[in-house]
Parts: structure tokens; sequence; C-alpha cells
């Protein structure tokens, strides 16, 4: 399985030398889009202020009211981590074709810049979402930190099977309900849904004023339409619809063709809203994508 | 049509595989995508294909296929059969008793040898090529000859007929018509009128000729024989004038050689008399004999056993008090011989040294009492164990259960009673093969049909069972005297003298052997009978007279009397020759059922499948060339 990849050593040594291509926040200025930490979560101090109404009495300033008699709130410098969450679809669309091992890529994709966040040691986790009979699943790890601790991802990553329908919009739902800080969401799919569907759930990504960045994942014989040539009936992997169709070299330019025209709709989409993609259509090799293609993309630097 | 052989329509799975393949060819693999949405500038098939469609070259392999399946199953037809081939004759024989009278006045023709002359006839007057049977009928069907052309075997199997001395019976009649069907005359030789719906049952809509021969003979027979109870009673004999004239006849009764009566009686026309005679100051075997022959030899002699002077000890076992007394009343009716004793068996110890003739336990099982005979009257469930009865097993008790009548309306038996009388609490038995039921009930809730009595032999003595509970003064009941019939004979047959055995023709008697038993035959002839898994050998008379049986040295005896009111009335109609086929009303067509023969379609069946693969090939080299192909 390709997942098993992203925690090889090797491989690991790779990732040592990239850094995660976002924008972070080394100073907190009103007006400013910044991710990180709210005020007054970090260590540093970096000033007082007069104490309003509604502020955390636990940052009020004891030793100044004893003194001055005034009350005064101690502000901190905010950290510069950030929360990253990659959510890898698992829907059943991923396990198609299977010679390709789609979900085993997300997962490796999704491991992989895990690793490169905790560089930084950025809050990293890694969540996998599909619909199950209409009910959405979101399974995430817990956030870690340091890079000690990527091995403790490696049971999630491999216990994922492919299943369930590519609910995206369900999925953004779900994740914001947990009401965390802004961050980053990588989101690793293979798109096949609706436009609208992945339109609005990168739109509300946004507008919960996260930094997106979108993964394109495609099967090297579905991108190329090699399917062998034949008379087939051929059934959807998520509703079950069968149709007949029949393979050569026309339907396989046919398929080709629309695999394109998907892929620029999303990332036409993406460039639009200033969300970054990558597509990784038939990868072959894990490492090369990584190193040469993810740079060139803005993901990692 | 039919087939000959159906078992070879096996090879109609060769149609299955036919379909198999068709259907593998047809169908198209199932591909899972991850989505149709990839798929959706991909047109789909101009024609939708269907699983099954009419493709010519199938339907022509499978037809084809059909025709060898039904060649090889033995496809034929009824046809008419050709004018120029030879007819098949079927002649059936009553070999009842009434064919061993004498046909005509005293000292006639036997009737008998007057069939067999007229069905020589017939067979000298046959042209050649014509097949013959020959099938007789009394007890049961038989083929004295297959259909055959060669006319010295069926001319042996017709002077080697002989009567039986048994009635001929209307079921016996129905099978042998049914066997004679199929060809395309029968002469059919009686000497009675036949049974008109035994030949509709058989759908004869072919030529029967029937044979009546004989007829106004004279003929007196002996009905029963009672030696009478022992004790001061008299014996009773009944005879019976079959003619329409007064009859002088002799009677003469002996006594183990020892005259007892004998004396000219004469007879008014048709009539039956009672002549009492005796008593008998001792039992042995009674014979008594007409003097004067008739017409039926059969019924001018009978046999019965007078019941000896020693007491016979009973020993009678029932923890009811009511049942011990019924049952000695019935006892002591039986035979005043008959020296009963009662006791519950909770207070009564076997003394092996007594011995007792007949043990009668009631709902009981007492072992270890010395005794000839014993007699299980609604035997214990555990006593299968106890007993040491192999294979003999009770596998519960029904509350309530119909005895089935020993003679269903309409068929032809000297047992009397066909009355259903129900019966109380009936153990519900399985009997082993050595012994021999002679009366069965329906019980149980789904009227399961149970054993009811029932008797044999074992080393120690004879054993007989009767199933049902004759508790509440069941024996007494004047509606249900088949519970008293049933009894009564159970314990005649436990009681009767060792080493002599009467019976009527047509019954069987069975001994207990293992190794062959030698038989001889009234007329002196001796045959060996092997004894079947059960260590059994059974005999069955069907000739009046005494058979010796001699097993392992010892010899017992068997006499046979014979006696049916139907049978022995020689005086039917007078003999002619007629045919009677118009007086069956199953007609159809020109063309009658027996003058058809089958004709095996194998031939044309393989023609037709040679055919349709020639069909098939041509259409393949059509299609070949308009592909321009080379090769197909």
């Amino acid at each position: 399985m390709l997942e098993a990849r992203a925690f090889e050593p090797e491989f690991l040594r790779k990732l040592d030398r990239l850094v995660l291509g976002i924008k972070r926040a080394r100073t907190i200025r009103a007006g400013n889009r910044t991710l990180g930490r709210v005020q007054g979560a970090g260590i540093e101090p970096e000033n007082f202020r007069e104490y309003a109404l509604g502020d955390d009495l636990r940052f009020l300033d004891w030793n100044a009211y004893a003194r001055l008699d005034q009350l005064s709130i101690r502000t901190f410098r905010a950290d510069r981590q950030v929360e990253m969450t990659m959510m890898v679809d698992a829907s059943a669309s991923m396990r198609y074709p299977e010679r390709d091992d789609k979900l085993g890529l997300a997962l490796a994709l999704g491991a992989a810049l895990a690793y490169v966040g905790m560089s930084d040691n950025d809050a990293v986790r890694i969540a996998t979402f599909a619909a199950h009979r209409g009910a959405m699943r979101l399974d995430a790890t817990p956030f870690h930190r340091r890079r000690e601790s990527y091995i403790d991802f490696k049971p999630f990553v491999s216990a994922a099977r492919p299943g369930g329908e590519t609910r995206i919009g369900a999925a953004v739902d779900e994740l914001l309900q947990f009401r965390r800080p802004p961050g980053i969401v990588i989101v690793i799919s293979d798109f096949l849904t609706s436009q609208s569907e992945y339109e609005n759930a990168l739109s509300r990504l946004l507008a919960a004023r996260h930094e997106v960045k979108a993964l394109h994942v495609l099967g090297e014989m579905e991108s190329t339409g090699a399917y062998p040539p034949g008379l087939y009936r051929i059934r959807d992997a998520e509703s079950g619809v069968m149709r007949e169709t029949v393979f050569d070299s026309a339907a396989a330019e046919k398929i080709r063709r629309r695999a394109e025209q998907i892929s620029d709709g999303i990332r036409d989409f993406c460039v639009g809203r200033g969300i970054g993609y990558a597509r990784a259509f038939g990868v072959a090799s894990l490492d090369g994508f990584i190193e040469n293609e993810l740079p060139k993309l803005g993901l990692v630097r | 049509m039919g087939l000959l052989d159906p078992r070879n329509l096996a090879w109609a799975a060769a149609l299955a595989v036919l379909v198999a393949i068709y259907l593998r060819s047809r169908s198209r693999p199932t591909l899972e995508v991850s989505s149709l949405m990839l798929f959706d500038d991909v047109p789909a098939p101009v024609a939708s294909v269907r699983q099954v469609h009419l493709d010519p070259l199938f339907w022509l392999e499978a037809a084809g296929l059909c025709a060898l399946v039904f060649a090889a199953a033995g496809l034929y037809a009824m046809t008419a059969k050709a004018g120029m081939r030879g007819h098949s004759h079927a002649l059936v024989f009553d070999v009842g008793a009434a064919m061993g009278g004498s046909s005509g006045a005293q000292g006639g023709a036997v009737r008998i040898d007057e069939a067999k002359r007229m069905a020589l006839r017939i067979l000298s007057a046959a042209p050649a090529g014509d097949e013959f049977s020959v099938l007789t009928y009394a007890l049961a069907a038989h083929v004295a000859a297959p259909q055959t052309p060669n006319l010295a075997v069926v001319r042996g199997a017709i002077e080697a007929l002989a009567p039986l001395d048994v009635p001929a019976r209307a079921s016996a009649l129905r099978a042998v018509m049914m066997r004679a069907r199929g060809a395309s005359e029968i002469d059919f030789f009686t000497s009675r009128e036949p049974d008109k719906s035994a030949l509709r049952d058989a759908a004869l809509d072919s030529r029967v000729n029937l044979h009546l021969i004989g007829g106004g003979d004279d003929n007196l027979g002996i009905v029963s024989l009672d030696a009478g109870a022992g004790g001061g009673s008299k014996g009773r004999i009944v005879l019976r004038n079959f003619t329409g004239a007064p009859e002088l006849t002799g009677l003469a009764i002996d006594l183990d050689g020892a005259k007892v009566f004998d004396e000219p009686l004469m007879l008014a026309p048709r009539e039956q008399v009672v002549v009492p005679f005796g008593p008998l100051a001792e039992g042995g075997l009674l014979h008594a004999r007409l003097k004067h022959p008739d017409a039926l030899l059969a019924d001018n002699q009978r046999w019965a056993l007078a019941p000896l002077a020693s007491t016979v000890r009973v020993m009678v076992l029932s923890p009811d008090d009511s049942v011990r007394a019924d049952l000695a009343r019935v006892l002591l009716a039986i035979s005043p011989n008959f020296q009963v004793e009662t006791a519950s068996p909770r207070y009564f110890h076997p003394d092996p040294k007594a011995r007792i003739d007949l043990a009668v336990m009631h709902d009981c099982f007492v072992p270890g009492i010395n005794s000839g005979a014993t007699m299980l009257i609604y035997p214990p469930a555990k006593i299968a164990s106890v007993a040491n009865l192999t294979g003999f097993r009770i596998d519960g008790t029904a509350d309530q259960s119909t005895m089935i009548p020993l003679a269903a309306p309409g068929t032809e038996s000297d047992e009397g009673s066909v009355a259903r009388v129900s019966l109380d609490s009936t153990r519900m038995m399985r009997m082993p093969a050595w012994m021999d039921t002679h009366r069965w009930a329906l019980a149980g809730s789904a009227d399961e049909r149970v054993p009811l009595v029932a008797s044999g032999e074992i080393p120690s003595g004879r054993i007989g069972v009767l199933a049902f509970d004759i508790r509440g003064h069941l024996l007494l009941d004047p509606d249900r005297l088949d519970a008293l019939v049933a009894t009564v004979g159970l314990v005649k047959r436990l009681t009767e003298p060792v080493g002599v055995r009467v019976v009527s023709t047509g019954d069987y008697v069975n001994f207990a052997s293992t190794t062959p038993v030698k038989v001889t035959r009234p007329d002196r002839s001796v045959i060996m009978v092997r004894p079947d898994a059960s260590n059994r050998v059974r005999i069955r008379p069907l000739e009046i007279g005494r058979y010796v049986v001699e097993i392992a040295g010892a010899k017992s005896q068997i006499f046979a009397n014979y006696y049916d009111a139907a049978e022995s009335d020689l005086a039917s109609a007078a003999a002619r020759t007629t045919s009677v086929s118009e007086t069956f009303a199953v007609r159809s067509g020109t063309v009658a059922y027996a003058q058809r023969q089958m004709e095996p379609l194998g031939k044309v069946l393989i023609a037709i499948a040679l055919l349709l693969f020639i069909v098939e090939s041509i259409i393949l080299v059509r299609h070949a060339s308009r592909w321009s192909a080379t090769h197909v």
C-alpha cells in the first residue's frame, strides 16, 4: 500500500528539507489576516492595556492594580504555531481504479505534508471523511506538534479504508463545528462530485478564515482513459448506477478530456479565490511528486 | 408417444451447457469505476444487447441437441400396425377351481381341458407370423408364456395348464387383462361371466373373444366342517346343493381313520343343510367327504381338527379383575377342555416346573412361565426389553383405533366382516418379519396403519399379540364382535395341535426354519423351499389335500380345504363362444389401441438433428462470405 511509504525513514529524510509554504503571522496587527493562536494564548508578554468589559480576568495584572488601583490586562505575543488539517477523501470513489491506489496516494500525501508541517512545530492532524448512508463520518487524529510524534499517525493512516459517498460540503460543516482557530486546511480528494458541492465547501473554509489548499488526486487509468478495449458494463462505485459502454481509443480520448475538464474547473475556481491547487494524476513516484511538483505549486518550499 | 429409456434424458444436461456457453459469450464484464462523471462523453453502444435474443445459430443448435437427446431416450410413437404384419394374440385362461369341474354331464371333459383344446384350435388356425402369449389367473395373474411367434412354446404352455383349488379373484382378472391389453386380439377362456368393469378398466377396445366353458353342471359341496367344542357338544357339517334338481349323495366322516358318520343324504334343489354328528369322544383330525363324485371334486372333501379331550391349562394374568373374568368366560366358551386359572400379575409367581399350555397376559408380562404358547393382550410398553422378542417394538399408545375389516366391500373373500369396529386404547406396535399380522387398525392422529393381531413362533413356542385393550367388557360388547372374533381366532391359532394345521387353499402357512424345508404335495411331488432372511418358510397350498412339511427330520402336516360359493356354483350359462367386443363401450376411432405398435423415432430425430446442423453450417458460410473470411 502506498501510504506505508510515508513512514519510511528514507522518504522522511527527503521531507526534512521541505517547509510548508504558508502565510504565517509574525505580529498581531489590526486589519491583517493572521494565522495562529488567539491573543493571550502565548507566553511572550507584549503589552498592557486598560481592562475592558469581557476581558478574561485570568490576564488581569493584579500587581499593577494593587499599586495603581487601575485594572490592566496583560497581552502576549501570539504564538507562531498554525493548526493544519489534512482532509483526506476516503469515499468509495477513492478505491478505483484499484491498480492506482488513489486512497493510498492521498493518505501518503496527507501524511507527508503533515510531516513537513511539523518542521515548525505546527499542530497537525489528519482527517478522513466519507458519508455512509447519508451520515457524514469525519474521523480525525489528535493534533501533533513534534516530529517525534509523527509515527502516531501511522495507525490511523493504515486503518483508513475507502467507502461511502464523497460529501465534501458535509465534511467541511462537520469540521467547522469544532470552532478551531483559523489554520490551514488541505483537502485531498478526487473531487468527483458536483461542481457546486466542492465550490461551496471550499468557500465555507475560506469564510472561516482558513488558508485552504486543494490537492486533486486521480488514478492514471481514469485520467488517461486507458481502460482495456471492449464492451463493458461500468458501475459507479458510490451510487451503484450501471451503464454499458465501449472502451476504445476514441473513448479513451474522451475520458482524458473529461478528466482535464473537471481538473480545469477546480483549478480555475481555486486560482480565483487564492486557494492553492495541485493535482496528482497517476503519480507513479510519490517522492518525485513531493520533491518536484509540490514546490512548483507553492505547497512546500 | 413415449420414451423407451427416460434415464437417457440426462443427456439434456448438454442443453444446459449450451445455454451456459451462450450466456457466457453474451455477457460483458462489469467494471467498477470511481464515478460515471468521467464517462459522460463516452457514448453507450448503439444497440443495447439483451442477454438472450433471437440468435438463429443458438436456436438451431438447441433444436438439434433436443432431437439428439430424444433420440437417445428412445422416443417412440404409437402407430397403426401395418396390415402385412402378424397379429398378436393373448390367450387368457381362468385357472380357478371352477375350471377343474367336469363340463356337461358327469364324467365329461374337464373344463380346463376343453379350454385348452379350443386354444390349440385357435393356435392351429392362426396365420404364420402371428404371435401368441398365454396368461392365467386365479388368486393372481401369471404369464405362462410371453408373447412369442414360436407356436411350439405356446402349445407347451397351454398343455401344461392345470386348474388350482382356489377361487378366481376379480383383482387377478384385472391384472391379467392389463397385461393382455397390448395384444391385438384376446381369447378369454373362463367358466363364468367375467366382471365387465375389469375389461373396461384395462381400456380393452380391442377385440375380446370370450369363451364360456361348461354350464349347468351338477355340484355338491361341503361348505364347512365343525368338530364341536368337545365335552359332549355335537359337530356340524354344512352341505350345499348347487344344482337345480334334488341330489343324492353319501357323506362319510372319520376321525383319525375311525368312522364317525356314514349315511346317504338327499338334498333339495339348491338346498343348504346342516348335518349334525357326534359328539366326538376324543380329539384328532376329522375328515369329511362326499362319496358320490360330482362335477367339482375340490369341494367334496374337508378337514377339521377336533379338540383333544385332554385338559388344556390356561393361565390368565391381568391387573384388572373384570378382564380376567371376561377372558375366562371367552376361553371356556372356546373349549370346555380349557382349565382356566386367573391371577393378578402382582401376586403371581411362576413355577418353572409347572407346564402351562397357554399363558394369556393382559397389560402385563411375567417372565419365566413354562408355557407352550403365550398370548399378549395390550402388552406393556417395556415388554420389548423384557420378553426378548427380536424386532418387536412398541412405539406408543393411541387413545382410539379403528379395526380394518378383513374383506373390503366388493372384494372376494370367505371372511365376512366388513364393518369397522372402534377400539379404545391400542398399542402402536412394530412387528418383526418372523411374525404374521392377521388384522390391522387405523390409529393415531394420522390414521396410521398399525398391526392389531399378529402371531409367530419362537424357540420356546408360539406367541400371539393383540394390540388393543379389552377393558370395559370389550369382548362381551355385541356391537364390537370383531374384537371377540379376533381374540377367539388368535386363541385357536395358539392352541392348535402341534404338527397339524388345517388351512384354506391360498392361505400362507409359515414355519420357522434355518435349513431348506422339504414339502410333499398332495400329488406326491416333492419340492424344497429355502427359508427367507427371517428364517421363515412360507408355503401357500393351492390344491386341496395333505401337505407334509419336513424340517430337520420333524414332520408337520397341512390340510388344505377349499370352498367358494361363487366358484363352486357351476350351474352358469351354457357353453358358448362369443365376441364381446361390442359390449365394452370404450371405443376410439377405427384403429384399436391393441392394433397399434411402437414406432421408434430415433432415426427420424437424428435426421432432423443433421438437417438442423447443415442449416447452421449454411448460415455460418453465408456469414463468412459476408465478412470476406476465407476460413470459418
